[in-house]
C-alpha cells in the first residue's frame, strides 16, 4: 500500500492497534458506531464522531476455509460484541474446527512493513500460543543455565567434515552466521559443487533482497575447502556430515581426534545414531556431542544437542551458544534411536505406510495432516526432503523389503528433485499432484502382502498418525530422553512446523485430554496390536488426571 | 413519465468464442456492435446512443466510439456495476429513448481474462485502493469466499444442504447440452457436482461459473423503428436496480440488493413474479442463484434451497426454467461478468428463439436479474422486465 495513500483515520488506528486496541468510531450524534473509520458517521452524517475502543471479541456469524494458503486462513463475517458485523480473516488458528458462532478474538496481523492488519483468532489458539512462547522461553532458560556465553566466544573457524546435502546446508549456516568455514571432504568434486550450491543460496538471498551483494562475496569468501582431514588442525568447532553409517563415523572421528587440537569439540550431525558409540573412537569422548540440525538445515529452527554418557557440560554449554548464535532453537536431548524430533517422526511414518497397505492413498494422509495444521503431509514432506532413497539406501544395507519403497526407487520417483515420488510435480513447481501410477504401486503392494484393502476414515487415519506420536513423546520422557514435554512441542514445532496456534503433541494430547488419549491407543492396540500399547507413563498420568503441560510448568500448573 | 413499451430489444449478439486468444478487447467490442446491429438490420450510422462499462479499453466509451466507428452519438452512458452493469445500461438506455435523448442505442460489452491470464478480476476496476484497504485484513480475499460465507449462513440459517446447491448447477447443464458454444456441455449428476473439488467450503468447483472471455452486444430501440425491422418485438416493460453494502460494520449476508431492484421492476412492469415464464438469474455461483429466487420473490426468504431441489430450475420439467443457454455456471461469463448474457438469454427466449429443446412454450413475459460486485459486501442488483408484443 502507498504510504501517501495513509489518513489520519488510518494512522490512529494502526497505532492504536499496535498496542492491541481495536478501534471504531462512535456517533454522537445518532449514537452508532461503524468500521471502517471515517471522519464523519456513516449513518447519520454527523461529523461529531469518536473513538471508541472496542473490546475485539465476538463470535462467528459465517466462515470459510481458504485452502492451499501457506498460513491457515479462513475469512469470516464477525459478530463483535459491540454490534458491528463485519468481514475479516481469522488466522493462524485451527480453521478446520471452526463453527458458526465460535467465538474469536481480535489479533493484528503484521505485515512485512509493520502495518499492523485487522485479523482475528480463536481463544483456543490464542492460548496455544502463550504456552508456545512458555515452552521455548524454558528451553532457552535451562540453556542459559549451562554457563555463560564466554566458552563459545574463541570459536572463529568450524571445520564441517562431508559436502552432502547436509554438510553444505551446515556450512551455509555457520558462513551466514559469521563463522570462517572449512569444508573438508575427500573428493574434489564434491567440494566445487558444494561450493556452487552455496554460491546459489546466496544469490537466492540476494535477489529476494534478505542480503547484500557486499554480504554475500564476504561470506562466500569466507567458505574454504580441503581434501585432508588434517586441516582440522586449524578448526575451534568440528562438525562431521557425512553418511549414516557407524563405522564411517567413527572412522572419521578417530581421524580427526588425531588431527584437532585438544580443547575442540566433535559434533555429530547424526540423526538416529548412538553418540556413544561415536564419542568411543575418539580420545576426548566428554568433548564429544550430536549436533542435530534438520533439513533444508538453513531453513529450519531446530537444533537437537545430544548429550552422550559423558558429555561434559562445557561442551553442551559451547554447543547450545554456537546454536544461538547460529539463529538456531537448540533443544538438549538424550542419546536415544530418532532422539526426540526424529523419534515421534519415525512412528508416524511407519503408521502412515501401514495405512497405505491397508487402503489408505498419500494424499488422503497427507490431506488429514495438513487439515490437522501441520504445514505439509508425510508423503509430500517425504517427497521434499529425499526420503525415499534415505529409505531405500538404509535398507540396501540391512537386507529388508519394502515393496512401496522398492517399486518407488525403482522408477525413479526419489522425490521432488526427478519430478515425481509419492506425488507427481509439474517441471519447477512444488505442488503434489495425485499420480495415479502410485495408486497401482499401492493396490500392487497391498496385493503382494496379502492385505485386503478397505475404506479407512479420516478420523482412523489422525487417530494412528497422531496418537502414537504422543505416546512417542511420553515413553521420551519416560526414558528420560527428553526433559520436559514443552521440549518435544518445541522440537516439534521448530523442526517439523507443529504450528505454534496448536502448541505441540503434548499440548495436544493435552487438549484432547489423557484419559481420551489413553483410551483410544487401548482400543488401537486391541485392534491392531503392540505398537500401539500405551506407555506407562501416560497410563499412569492419566490415571492421575495430570496433564503433560503441567508436568513441563509445575508452578503455573 | 411511462417508461414500460416505449423502448424495445431490437438486436443482439453473443461472441461465440469463449477464449480469445488472437482477438483485442477492442476487436471484440467491435464484433459484437456489429454483430447486434446485424441482428436488428441497422448500421452503424443508425446508432446516437452508446453504452458500455469499465471492460471498454482505452478511454473507454471515447475510444470504443472512435474504433467501432459511432459517428452519431449525442448520448453516452459509462455506469460501471460489475457485472450487473449490463441490465442498468438496458434500463437506462430505454429512459433515454423514452424521453427523446436518443433512437438507437447500442450496448456492448468484451473482455478476454483468460486470455490475459488475469483471473476472476473486473477489468478496468482498481481495487488496490478501495478506501477500507487501509484497515482490511491482511489476506486478499477473492469473490469466491464471499460467496461461500453467504451459502453457509444460509445453510445455517435456513437448512439448506449442498445437494440443493449442486442441483442449481445440474439443471443449467441439462441445458448447456443443446448450447454448441457453451464451455461446459456435459449433463451433470448431483453426484459430478458433488463430488467436484472443494473450491471454498461449502463451494466446490462445479458451484463456480465458468471463466471465459468473450461478450455480447445489445441494440435498444424505439417501438416505431423495431416495428419496421421484420423481427419479434420485444417490449421493455420494466426495470429496478439497488445497491447495497455493509455500512459501516452492518454486513448483511442473508439478503442481496436484489429485494429493491426487483420490487422496483414489478411494480414498473405492473405484473408480479408469479407472471414471469423465464427468468435469467445471475449465476456467478450456485448460491447466487437461490439468493436471487428469494429475493425477486419467486421463493419466500429461505425456501430458494428447496425450490432449486429435483429439476424445477429445467426447462420442460420444472416450475421455473432459468439460464436455458447453459448460464456462467455452464455457458459463458464473460470478463467475469453475467450480466450481458442475462439479457441475452431473456431477449432469445422472449423471441422465441431460444433452443428448441429449451424454449418455454409460452414467453409472454421474461426476466432478467444481476448482481454486480460482491453480494456479500457492496454490490448493485439489477432487474429488467421484458414483454413479447
Amino acid at each position: 500500500m502507498a504510504a501517501a495513500q495513509i489518513s489520519t483515520q488510518a494512522r490512529e488506528f494502526r497505532e492504536a492497534a499496535q498496542d492491541g486496541d481495536f478501534l471504531v468510531k462512535a456517533c454522537r450524534a445518532c449514537g452508532e458506531k461503524h468500521f471502517y473509520p471515517r471522519p464523519h458517521c456513516p449513518v447519520c452524517g454527523s461529523r461529531d464522531v469518536e473513538w471508541h475502543n472496542s473490546s475485539g471479541r465476538g463470535e462467528i456469524y459465517s466462515f470459510t476455509i481458504m485452502t492451499g494458503a501457506k498460513r491457515a486462513t479462513a475469512p469470516a463475517v464477525i459478530d463483535l460484541e459491540d454490534g458491528l458485523r463485519l468481514s475479516s480473516v481469522i488466522l493462524d488458528a485451527d480453521i478446520h474446527q471452526l463453527r458458526i458462532g465460535d467465538p474469536v478474538v481480535v489479533s493484528f496481523d503484521t505485515d512485512a512493513g509493520g502495518v499492523p492488519a485487522l485479523a482475528f483468532t480463536t481463544p483456543e489458539a490464542d492460548a496455544a500460543r502463550a504456552y508456545s512462547q512458555k515452552a521455548l522461553a524454558s528451553v532457552l532458560r535451562e540453556n542459559a543455565k549451562l554457563g555463560s556465553g564466554a566458552l563459545s566466544q574463541g570459536i572463529k573457524l568450524v571445520a564441517v567434515i562431508g559436502a552432502g546435502n547436509m554438510g553444505i546446508g551446515i556450512a551455509t549456516v555457520f558462513a551466514k552466521s559469521g563463522f570462517p568455514v572449512l569444508l573438508i571432504d575427500q573428493n574434489d568434486k564434491a567440494l566445487k559443487i558444494a561450493l556452487e550450491r552455496i554460491g546459489e543460496t546466496l544469490d537466492r538471498d540476494v535477489s529476494r533482497k534478505r542480503l547484500s551483494e557486499a554480504d554475500a562475496a564476504t561470506i562466500m569468501e569466507a567458505v574454504s575447502t580441503s581434501t585432508e582431514i588434517a586441516s582440522v588442525a586449524d578448526a575451534d568447532l568440528v562438525v562431521e556430515a557425512v553418511w549414516e553409517q557407524m563405522e564411517l563415523k567413527k572412522a572419521i572421528f578417530a581421524e580427526v581426534d588425531q588431527y584437532a587440537r585438544e580443547d575442540v569439540c566433535l559434533c555429530s550431525n547424526t540423526s538416529t545414531l548412538d553418540i556413544d558409540e561415536i564419542a568411543g573412537a575418539t580420545g576426548r569422548p566428554d568433548k564429544v556431542v550430536g549436533l542435530h540440525f534438520f533439513n533444508p538445515a538453513h531453513v529450519m529452527k531446530l537444533l537437537e544437542i545430544v548429550r552422550g554418557a559423558a558429555t561434559a557440560p562445557s561442551t553442551l554449554a559451547i554447543a547450545t551458544q554456537i546454536g544461538e548464535r547460529l539463529g538456531k532453537v537448540p533443544v538438549i536431548v538424550g542419546n536415544a534411536h530418532g532422539f526426540v524430533g526424529n523419534r515421534l517422526m519415525i512412528a508416524r511414518e511407519r503408521e502412515a505406510a501401514r495405512m497405505l497397505l491397508e487402503g489408505a492413498l498419500p494424499h488422503q494422509i497427507d490431506g488429514v495432516l495438513t487439515r490437522f495444521g501441520l504445514p505439509m503431509g508425510t508423503f509430500e514432506m517425504q517427497d521434499m526432503s529425499g526420503g525415499i532413497e534415505l529409505s531405500y539406501r538404509r535398507r540396501q544395507e540391512t537386507g529388508e523389503k519394502n515393496f512401496i519403497i522398492d517399486c518407488l526407487f525403482e522408477a525413479g520417483r526419489l522425490g521432488q528433485k526427478t519430478g515425481k515420488g509419492y506425488y507427481r510435480y509439474e517441471p519447477g513447481k512444488r505442488r503434489p499432484l495425485v499420480d495415479p501410477d502410485v495408486t497401482a504401486i499401492v493396490e500392487e503392494a497391498s496385493k503382494a502382502e496379502g492385505i485386503q484393502r478397505r475404506p479407512i476414515d479420516d478420523r482412523e487415519i489422525e487417530d494412528r498418525l497422531i496418537l502414537p506420536m504422543i505416546n512417542e513423546g511420553a515413553k521420551l520422557l519416560e526414558e528420560g530422553i527428553a526433559a520436559r514435554p514443552s521440549d518435544i512441542d518445541v522440537a516439534w514445532q521448530y523442526g517439523f512446523g507443529w504450528p505454534s496456534w496448536k502448541g505441540g503433541p503434548m499440548y495436544h494430547a493435552d487438549q484432547l485430554g489423557l484419559d481420551v488419549v489413553l483410551s483410544r491407543l487401548n482400543s488401537l492396540h486391541q485392534t491392531f496390536g503392540d505398537r500401539f500399547a500405551p506407555s506407562g507413563l501416560l497410563r499412569e498420568m492419566a490415571g492421575a488426571k495430570q496433564s503433560f503441560t503441567g508436568r513441563s510448568f509445575p508452578d503455573a500448573a | 413519465m411511462e417508461i414500460s413499451r416505449k423502448a424495445c430489444i431490437a438486436g443482439i449478439f453473443e461472441h461465440p468464442t469463449r477464449r480469445a486468444d488472437d482477438l483485442s478487447v477492442a476487436q471484440l467490442h467491435a464484433e459484437v456492435a456489429l454483430g447486434a446491429l446485424a441482428d436488428a438490420g441497422l448500421s452503424l450510422s443508425d446508432v446516437d446512443g452508446y453504452f458500455c462499462g469499465a471492460d471498454a479499453p482505452g478511454l473507454g466509451g471515447f475510444s470504443m466510439a472512435e474504433y467501432i466507428g459511432l459517428g452519431n452519438l449525442r448520448y453516452m452512458d459509462t455506469t460501471e456495476t460489475g457485472g450487473s452493469s449490463y441490465l442498468l445500461h438496458v434500463s437506462h438506455a430505454a429512459r433515454a429513448i423514452a424521453s427523446g435523448q436518443c433512437n438507437v442505442a447500442l450496448i456492448t460489452m468484451a473482455d478476454r481474462p483468460l486470455a490475459a491470464g488475469a483471473g476472476p478480476v473486473l477489468a478496468g476496476v482498481d481495487s488496490s485502493n478501495v478506501p477500507e484497504r487501509e484497515f482490511a485484513p491482511p489476506v486478499l480475499v477473492p469473490p469466491v469466499f464471499g460467496y461461500a460465507m453467504v451459502a453457509r449462513r444460509h445453510m445455517h440459517e435456513f437448512g439448506t444442504t449442498p445437494e440443493q446447491l449442486a442441483w442449481v448447477k445440474v439443471a443449467a447443464s441439462h441445458h448447456a447440452q443443446y448450447n454448441p458454444h457453451a464451455k461446459l456441455r456435459d449433463v451433470l449428476t448431483l453426484e459430478d457436482v458433488m463430488s467436484s473439488p472443494m473450491v471454498a467450503d461449502p463451494l466446490r468447483r462445479h458451484d463456480c461459473c465458468v471463466v471465459t472471455d468473450g461478450g455480447g452486444a445489445i441494440v435498444v430501440t424505439r417501438p416505431e423503428i423495431a416495428s419496421s425491422l421484420g423481427r419479434p418485438i420485444v417490449n421493455f416493460l420494466g426495470a429496478g436496480e439497488a445497491m447495497k453494502h455493509s455500512h459501516g460494520g452492518r454486513v448483511d449476508l442473508l439478503h442481496s440488493a436484489g429485494v429493491r431492484s426487483a420490487e422496483k421492476a414489478f411494480a414498473e412492469a405492473g405484473i408480479s413474479p408469479s407472471d414471469i415464464k423465464y427468468a435469467s438469474l445471475y449465476d456467478s455461483f450456485t448460491i447466487t442463484v437461490i439468493m436471487q429466487l428469494e429475493d425477486i420473490g419467486f421463493c419466500a426468504k429461505g425456501e430458494g434451497g428447496r425450490f432449486v431441489a429435483d429439476g424445477n430450475l429445467i426447462s420442460g420439467v420444472g416450475k421455473l426454467p432459468f439460464n436455458t443457454d447453459g448460464g456462467g455456471l455452464c455457458s459463458n461469463h464473460p470478463g467475469n461478468k453475467g450480466g450481458m448474457t442475462k439479457m441475452l438469454e431473456a431477449v432469445r427466449q422472449c423471441r422465441g428463439e431460444a433452443h428448441p429443446a429449451v424454449q418455454v412454450a409460452n414467453h409472454d413475459l421474461v426476466l432478467a436479474h444481476g448482481t454486480g460486485g460482491l453480494m456479500s459486501s457492496q454490490h448493485m442488483a439489477g432487474t429488467v422486465i421484458l414483454e413479447a408484443a
